[in-house]
């Protein structure tokens, strides 16, 4: 894994050195004069080759190509002398050379006149953190920040770019037991170009589980520094009992200056590591930094108190047991799960579950485990176990027991379940669910494979699939079809029955509002002592009041009708409406106030009595 | 529309729902003669001649897996024969039988699956359109004869009661169009489909999976005890396949 930051890649590249020469003044023919220091590096580590050129005159220079080595222009210098009245103009040209590669390598001249240059290479003297930049062979960056461990206990490179940091939560462990741990990887913001691979662990008497692939990452500030520091999450268990040195390792590719100390004063005032890469002054370089050891010690678990159903597993854990179901049929399988909870080695934790007999048959358990953290330290591991119950009757199922190590107690500790109560049915088809015998299948039993039942008689009647008919299309299709034509149905007809239901009611408010009109016209003829009028109009609001009660035209309500569909006192009055009403236009009889009124409160009764309906 | 014709209607759709249904389930008599006669196949049979499924071809497939010690071929046959017969006991005792003699649990149904297990798809699909007819016609009906409301409500009720069983029993076998068995003798199950990663555990011949999902040869496949992970395709059998294959196997998945 690589954790980009900034990270430069130099090029090697040709380029163009002109050098002009004062124009006017006399002067003598360009030279190049080209010094490299120190002559002696290790490999990451910079040279730098110094090209001087003076006089007047174009010179163009190119750049040495050397494989396993890097030029690269860092810095240039112009200077003007005036000796005597004559000028002299000189370049100085910074070159960096990194070392790419141990061995002799021959640096050509930069002229066909130049003398080549030789820089030795070493090979770098190791990857572990002493050995990270601070050596004198190089050209002496001076520490970042002071190497050693600081009041966090975090050990920083000697160059203070890196640290690796273990954090153990207790020094004292059991074989097997599982401790959760902590590696950090802390870089210094610019100056740690990547971490090319997870931690390793340095010791082959522990094992490292579940370590997490992406670690976290947070900006922490160290002695004043700011620092990226990764955390990666494991389980770390020992193998065998003992005291132990346990370290971890990361390799990271680092920055590392090239200029010594006297000519970094600029960097240092500037100290900010994107400034100071800007400048050049800085080169990748590949190391590993190794964390401080941390001492442990292993103890063998106690063969005092070993339960003899002990598995191995070591931490604190809690059991619960539970069944599918707590009615079931002779001859159906039941499941029996039991629940292991807690922190510890789940990898070790096994139970056999239930063993057979002659109530139960058994089956071989399966495990699943439910990690509640990321490293897998804590979680439940559910063991399910399918039984059969081999007689019908209320059965209990036993307790089921798990033995393990608690480190926090230093002794051996067994949790129990509680027993499960199961009733069990007799299967409806006892008989059946046994094979028969080969003798009563009459056909073609195997004596060799006895428990199976005799073939069936081939019918011709097949299939062209065995996709159920619900989920084919024409099924599908034809069922929707007959869905939407009745659905269709169902909404045509149901909003035909509420427009009936709306033309009904405008009737009926159509006839509310001409009976009201014509008790009206009766009210003013009553005024006026038009008898004529009045009865008139009492007759035609009645014709209306019925033939919305009776369901006929109102032109059809005579007297006859009257007579055959009305009893008792009404009859008569209304009757008796209708008879005046004809009268009323040939005899021109005046009423009485009180007719006027009782005939009106009858009209009125008969609409009362409808509009109730 | 006369007063009778609802119950015409009801009438002539169970006509043609039964003659459907009858013709799709016809069993000849003679053929319990012709299998009687028939010798036991010591060794597994090819696919059945003619086109198509039957279930009792594959029961007898199944069982000439069984004998001939193929485990997981004989399983997937139960499990197809018992697609179509789902109330055979036959099948299911040489199905339990076979998972038995590989150390395999029986397989467990609830009482939903049970009861959505009454009959025959093929038979229940019918009965549900049958209900669906009952439903729709006499909830037409129910406008036109408003006098017979209550007969007619209660005669909708029957119909979306059927159309209810149709409707539980495809519920209960959808879970099943997506099983797959286990056919060869183990089957390594890997945490991502490819073939160089160490298999997370391994799954015996005969086991049943659930299919979720495919990337090129491999199924994701998720297991009884609810575990999941990668499967090769070869290793396992769709219990419903889109065609047959000359061996009984299809290789195609849903």
């Amino acid at each position: 894994m690589r954790v980009p930051i900034l990270r430069q890649r130099a090029s090697i590249a040709a380029i163009a050195l002109y050098l002009f020469s004062a124009a006017t003044a006399p002067a003598a023919a360009p030279s190049i004069d080209a010094t490299i220091e120190p002559q002696q590096i290790e490999v990451g580590e910079s040279a730098r080759l110094t090209i001087l050129t003076s006089g007047s005159g174009t010179l163009s220079v190119t750049l040495p190509v050397v494989s396993g080595l890097e030029f690269r222009v860092v810095g240039q210098s112009h200077q003007i002398q005036i000796i005597n009245g004559a000028r002299i103009e000189s370049t100085s040209t910074i070159v960096r050379v990194t070392a790419e590669e141990a061995g002799v390598f021959t640096i050509p001249g930069l002229t066909p006149s130049s003398p080549p240059l030789v820089l030795r290479v070493n090979p770098s003297r190791g990857g572990g953190s002493s050995s990270l930049l601070g050596n004198g062979a190089s050209p002496g960056p001076p520490p970042f920040v002071p190497g050693g461990s600081n009041a966090n206990g975090i050990h920083l490179t000697p160059d203070g770019s890196a640290f690796v940091h273990l954090e153990i939560p207790k020094h004292e462990i059991y074989v097997g037991e599982s401790v959760p741990i902590e590696i950090q990887v802390g870089m210094r913001d610019g100056f740690v170009a990547s971490i090319n691979s997870l931690p390793k662990l340095n010791s082959g008497d522990f094992t490292l589980n579940n370590l997490s692939r992406q670690p976290e990452h947070a900006a922490k500030a160290i002695d004043g520094k700011a620092f990226t520091v990764y955390t990666w999450r494991s389980i770390l268990a020992a193998v065998k009992p003992g005291t132990y040195s346990l370290t971890f390792e990361a390799p990271v590719t680092v920055r590392v200056r090239t200029r010594p100390q006297r000519d970094s004063m600029l960097d240092d005032l500037l100290g900010d590591p994107f400034l100071q890469n800007i400048f050049g002054t800085t080169v990748p370089k590949n190391v590993t930094v190794t964390s401080p050891a941390a001492a442990i010690k292993v103890l063998a678990l106690p063969t005092q108190g070993r339960p003899p159903d002990f598995g191995g597993a070591v931490g604190t854990f809690k059991i619960s047991a539970d069944l599918s179901s707590s009615k079931n049929t002779a001859g159906d399988p039941l499941t029996l799960r039991m629940h292991v909870n807690g922190a510890g080695n789940f990898d070790r934790v096994e139970s056999p579950m239930l063993r057979g007999d002659g109530q139960w048959k058994t089956y071989e358990p399966k495990a699943t485990f439910n990690p509640a953290d990321p490293i897998g330290y804590r979680g439940e591991k559910v063991f399910e176990q399918p039984l059969i119950a081999q007689q019908p009757g209320t059965h209990t199922v036993p307790a089921l027991d798990f033995s393990y190590f608690d480190p926090g107690t230093r002794r051996y500790e067994t949790a129990h379940s509680s027993p499960l109560s199961v009733t069990v049915s007799p299967a409806a088809d006892s008989a059946g669910n046994e094979p028969p015998p080969p003798a009563n299948a009459g056909a073609s039993a195997d004596e060799s494979h006895g428990g199976l039942r005799p073939d069936h008689a081939v019918t011709e009647a097949r299939v062209d699939s065995l996709i159920p008919p619900y989920f084919r299309p024409r099924f599908v299709g034809l069922s929707s079809v007959l869905a939407l034509l009745f659905g269709g149905g169902w909404i045509s007809l149901r909003r035909r029955e509420l427009n009936a239901r709306d033309t009904k009611r405008q009737r009926e408010l159509a006839r509310t509002q001409l009976i009201r009109t014509l008790l009206e016209r009766m009210a003013a003829a009553s005024s006026a002592g038009n008898a004529a009028a009045f009865l008139s109009t009492a007759r035609s609001a009645l014709q209306q009041a019925l033939s919305a009660r009776w369901e006929v035209e109102p032109e059809q309500i005579a007297e006859d009708l009257v007579d055959a569909r009305l009893e008792g006192a009404d009859k008569d009055d209304i009757r008796q409406i209708f008879t005046l009403a004809d009268e009323a236009n040939y005899s021109g009889d005046d009423l009485k106030a009180a007719d006027f009124e009782r005939w009106t409160q009858i009209v009125s009764r008969q609409f009362i009595e409808e509009t109730a309906s | 529309m006369s007063r009778r014709a609802p119950w015409g209607v009801i009438l002539f759709a169970l006509t043609v729902v039964g003659s459907s249904s009858s013709h799709a389930a016809q069993a000849p008599a003679s053929a319990q003669a012709q299998a009687q006669a028939q010798p036991p196949a010591p060794a597994p049979a090819p696919a059945p001649a003619p086109a198509g499924y039957s279930a009792p071809a594959l029961y007898n497939l199944a069982n000439a897996y069984a004998r001939a010690g193929k485990p997981g071929l004989a399983v997937l046959n139960y499990e197809r024969a018992k697609l179509l017969e789902p109330n055979d006991p036959d099948i299911d005792a040489n199905l339990r039988h076979v998972r038995e003699a590989v150390g395999l649990p029986p397989e467990s149904r609830n009482r939903f699956e049970r009861m959505a297990e009454i009959a025959s798809p093929r038979i229940l699909a019918w009965v549900g359109v049958l209900g669906l007819l009952i439903a729709g016609v006499s909830a037409l009906a129910r406008w036109q004869y408003p006098r017979h409301r209550r007969k007619l409500h209660a005669a909708t009720l029957v119909g979306l009661s059927l159309v209810a069983v149709t409707i539980a029993n495809g519920a209960a076998l959808w879970p099943i169009t997506h099983e797959a068995v286990v056919v060869t003798q183990a089957a390594p199950v890997r945490v991502s489909p490819v073939p160089i990663e160490e298999p997370l555990f391994v799954l015996p011949e005969a086991s049943i999976v659930r299919m979720m999902g495919e990337h090129d040869e491999f199924v994701l496949i998720r297991t009884e005890a609810g575990r999941t992970g990668w499967a090769q395709r070869s290793s396992l059998a769709p219990v419903v396949p889109k065609r047959i294959a000359s061996d009984g196997v299809s290789t195609s998945h849903n």
